[in-house]
């Protein structure tokens, strides 16, 4: 890091300098990150990256909590297009009371991808059947 | 040149990658565009990068360079530096996780890699010490119009590219009635002016030989303030903003975006 380096003679010096390594190693990992993402976003491109997205929902975890229950969920997003402010809703019905309905909105389910949650019931979803899906959603 | 003096400019570009990428890198919609934005667009938006990134290089990369080869080695380099920044960023940020699917990492570290990247590139000047600024000079002037060109539209896609993520854009595009619109039309055209040609910055545009004010407004503001309107609504267009939005909207939108664009295209001469 010397100031020393003049401007001049390196202007003078020969005018085709050599390449350093470090120069042929930094260029070479560039163009293996550049081709490997146009590669990597081509193929999503050429792979059903714009068909409408299609979400289910999967229940993976009931617990009792303070004041209620927790259903824990997974929503899966299986086409190519991403969602916007999925709406996840959640119904506990039983033959001796009124169905409970709960609501929850996921900001964005990518592509192809999976965004968990969670719904809050007072009733216990065990009780009675529990039915879990995602209502709808918006283009981002 | 050696590989030590290299290295060196190679810490420039990282410290520049994190400095210029930092507020995108925080910005959330970023996030969920690099998931959901066209694929088509994103791929454009890298190859337009790039080209961008190797005419940068040649104004100012982080050595000097002596032909279009070492150009189009910096380019990758500073994209490089971009893409590793990014993906090392994001992961400490929580924004990238392994739990996630590729294509969504995949996407999130490209698309921050464009002001990531931008950034690596002009690290050396902003955190460098101010090497070969004779070199740079002449190489500006002997550009010629065409040069002055490309880096007003370089200033205009960095920061156009930097405010177009958000929803303001949109949110302040809605809320102005045609009298706002007019009015920051013309504040961007007058600052636009006032900055390149008015204030003694360094790298100042002397105005052309025998330029009157009109001339140097019709050569230089008004073609600087039309990149600056096109930039944008190539961003705004990449981002997916404009789909299904009436002109109208679209004028708005990009008067607003217009404001930071021209901006950015007055003052590329500093920053580049």
């Amino acid at each position: 890091m010397k100031r020393e380096h003049g401007t001049g003679d390196m202007r003078a010096a020969k005018p085709k300098p050599q390449v350093p390594w470090l120069e042929w190693l930094a260029a070479g990992l560039g163009l293996i990150f550049a081709l490997g993402l146009f590669g990597m976003i081509g193929w999503q491109a050429f792979n059903g990256a714009t068909v409408p997205p299609a979400v289910t929902v999967e229940v993976e975890d009931i617990a009792r909590i303070d004041g209620g229950y927790r259903v824990l969920f997974r929503a899966r997003n299986g086409a190519g297009e991403a969602a916007a402010q999925v709406e996840i809703e959640g119904i506990v019905s039983g033959p001796e009371f009124k169905a409970e309905t709960s609501r929850v909105v996921l900001d964005y389910i990518p592509g192809r991808s999976t965004r968990r949650g969670g719904l809050f019931f007072t009733r216990d979803p065990r009780s009675g059947a529990l039915d879990v899906r995602a209502t709808g959603f918006a283009e981002p | 040149m050696t590989s030590g003096r290299y290295a060196i400019g190679l810490a420039r570009a990282f410290g520049g990658a994190i400095l210029f990428g930092i507020p995108l890198l925080m910005t959330m919609e970023m996030w969920s565009l690099g998931f959901s934005m066209g694929r088509g667009r994103l791929l454009l938006l890298l190859t337009f990068t790039l080209l961008v990134l190797v005419g940068l290089s040649y104004f100012s990369g982080f050595e000097k360079t002596f032909s279009l080869k070492e150009d189009v080695m910096d380019a990758l380099a500073a994209f490089g530096v971009g893409v590793i920044t990014s993906a090392a960023l994001l992961m400490v940020l929580a924004a990238i996780s392994l739990e996630m699917t590729w294509g969504e990492i995949v996407g999130r570290v490209a698309l921050q890699s464009v002001p990531a990247g931008i950034g690596a590139m002009l690290g050396r000047k902003q955190l460098g010490a101010g090497q070969d600024m004779d070199a740079e000079e002449e190489r500006k002037r002997e550009a010629g119009y065409g040069g002055e060109l490309f880096l007003m539209l370089a200033g205009a896609l960095f920061l156009a590219f930097n405010m177009a993520p958000t929803e303001e854009m949109i949110l302040i595009a809605f809320q102005m009635t045609p009298w706002h619109g007019l009015a920051l039309g013309v504040l961007s055209i007058t600052l636009l002016h006032v900055f390149v040609y008015s204030i003694g910055f360094s790298g100042q545009e002397s105005p052309p030989e025998g330029g009157s004010f009109l001339s140097t407004f019709l050569h230089f503001t008004l073609t600087g303030y039309a990149i600056a309107l096109l930039v944008s609504l190539y961003v705004l267009w990449t981002f997916g903003r404009t789909d299904g939005v009436s002109l109208a909207e679209i004028a708005n939108m990009l008067v607003v975006l217009g404001f930071p664009a021209s901006l950015g295209a007055a003052t590329a001469r500093l920053v580049v």
